[in-house]
């Protein structure tokens, strides 16, 4: 186990990944208690277990965590949506390449946030210009990532398909979207963690709901534990998400090993 | 359909490959040639020489700048279920099982019942012994059953010439020559007509009808060699004890030996 590059250990290897977070925690919480730190930058993680139950109580907050989820994964389906079809079609078709994916290439190199003044003026702080943001952030990056996975199936998978009598359209939904699909489940779980952080970047700048204006709001009142609270709400929901894909990853995919 | 009386015909077949800078490279010299049917082709030659390519063309896998390939007097245009082909690797699909690989095989025949395909596949799988192996996936077999996956998916499709491209090249010794040995009788029972590209002379001795020796790139034919006139059909693992064998074995090689250091002295940069 402490070896390089020995067996795995699945038990094993899940206790170690708790005790990370245990001792983050009794390290952050030994600084707290022993007065190291003015409270007002490091509240301890029982002020911030406490700020979090009362914002849940009181303030309506997983109304707005619901709201936040809701906004990621409608913006990030929406985005999936067009480039999974894209993407396979720029690797398939040279001259849909050709064409796509210089521009694609450059609005994916435009920082997100440099795009909100411009969603601002379009479509108002509604919910449309936070949803514009997340669906920019993600759909740009998406379609070359998928592209990507599609051009690594190998050529022999084509070809037998091709010889075997598959038309394009039956190779592209028989053997390259089965080929890739492993690769694309991963780039999709990938991008889902870079949603989060549009969303974060759209709900500080404009909205008047969802963890982003709450965490905003606590820091304009100097409340430390709610903006912890906040960042810690994020956190959760990142590690949840993304070890439920990559548990329905190793379910869907078995015959990889 | 015209009947020229061969079964496979290469009509000055020629093939040159254009790099990024535009520099134009003959891989296959205008080559003509025919096959019988049911006859055992195999190509062997220098490596890079270009008998990947020809096969290849046959396939309709490449398209040739010049010349045709016609297959009981049709044209080769693109590939089909007609040209069957098993490659060196990345044959099977790793998220099908065995059966459903060689299902796979007859997937795109629209003139079978579902229930028919079945039995054709459960056939095949069969004749290449992995009826036990039928629910397993490709990463839980060998490279061997890998190959026979390859082999039984590509006869259910039934085309009427089977390609392969070394495709035992990755096995091990033992392997190969049980594969090849299985290769011969599935040849013999279902009398199809095989090209079949290998850089070992010792496979390509024991297991052809018909030697085609190429020279060096741009592929020309330098020798056709008729095994079938001298060694029997039917072949063991025995016959390559044999004195004609032997003496195949040592023309062939040296036809490719000399080829090969004709070039060396002429050209450094022999592969791409």
């Amino acid at each position: 186990m402490f070896a390089f590059r020995a067996a795995p250990q699945a038990d094993l290897e899940l206790w170690l990944g708790i005790a990370a977070f245990i001792f983050v925690l009794a390290v952050w919480q030994l600084v707290a208690g022993l007065g190291l730190v003015h409270p007002q930058f490091l509240p301890s993680p029982l002020a911030v277990v406490s700020a979090w139950l009362a914002l849940v109580e009181n303030a309506g907050y997983l109304t707005d965590v619901g709201i936040s989820i809701a906004r990621v994964w409608v913006a990030f389906l929406a985005a999936a949506l067009l480039a999974v079809p894209l993407g396979v079609l720029m690797s398939g078709y040279r001259a849909v390449g050709a064409f796509s994916e210089p521009l694609i290439d450059f609005i994916r190199y435009l920082p997100v946030p440099a795009l909100v003044p411009l969603t601002l003026i379009w479509l108002g702080i509604g919910e449309g210009s936070k949803m514009a943001l997340l669906w920019i952030g993600t759909f740009f990056q998406l379609v070359l990532l998928v592209a990507d996975d599609a051009r690594r199936v190998p050529k022999e998978f084509i070809e037998t398909g091709r010889t075997l009598g598959a038309g394009d359209l039956a190779l592209m939904k028989d053997v390259l979207l089965r080929a890739m699909l492993p690769n694309m489940v991963d780039s999709l779980r990938i991008t889902l963690g870079w949603c989060w952080t549009y969303l974060l970047v759209a709900e500080i700048v404009a909205s008047s709901s969802g963890i982003g204006y709450e965490l905003w709001t606590a820091r304009r009142y100097g409340k430390t534990p709610e903006v912890f609270a906040g960042i810690l709400t994020i956190g959760v929901i990142g590690l949840v998400s993304d070890q439920a894909i990559r548990l329905l990853h190793r379910r869907a995919f078995r015959y990889l090993v | 359909m015209t009947r020229t009386g061969a079964f496979i015909e290469f009509r000055s077949l020629a093939k040159i490959f254009s790099d990024h800078r535009g520099r134009r490279t003959p891989v296959v010299e205008p080559l003509s040639l025919t096959v019988a049917e049911g006859e055992f082709v195999v190509f062997v030659g220098p490596s890079g020489c270009g008998k990947t390519t020809v096969m290849r063309l046959v396939g309709g896998l490449e398209t040739p700048t010049s010349g045709e390939v016609l297959i009981k007097g049709r044209k080769v245009e693109g590939p089909s279920r007609e040209k069957g082909m098993v490659f060196q690797s990345y044959s099977s699909f790793p998220w099908l099982t065995v059966f459903g690989n060689v299902r796979f095989g007859l997937k795109y025949r629209r003139d079978l019942p579902p229930a028919e395909k079945d039995r054709i596949a459960r056939r095949y799988l069969d004749l290449v012994g992995l009826t036990a192996f039928a629910d397993f996936y490709i990463s839980r077999i060998s490279g061997g059953m890998r190959q026979r996956v390859a082999i039984a998916r590509t006869l259910a499709a039934d085309p009427l010439v089977l390609l392969m491209d070394e495709p035992f090249g990755a096995l091990d010794a033992l392997t190969r020559e049980r594969l090849q040995l299985q290769l011969l009788q599935l040849r013999n029972a279902e009398g199809k007509t095989v090209i079949f590209v290998t850089h070992d002379v010792d496979e390509a001795v024991f297991l052809a009808d018909r030697i085609i020796v190429f020279s060096a790139r741009p592929a020309r034919v330098l020798r056709d060699v008729r095994v079938s006139e001298v060694l029997p059909r039917d072949r063991t693992m025995e016959v390559m004890e044999t004195a004609p064998f032997r003496k195949l074995r040592r023309e062939v090689l040296a036809l490719i030996r000399d080829e090969e250091t004709r070039t060396e002295a002429g050209t450094t940069e022999a592969n791409f």
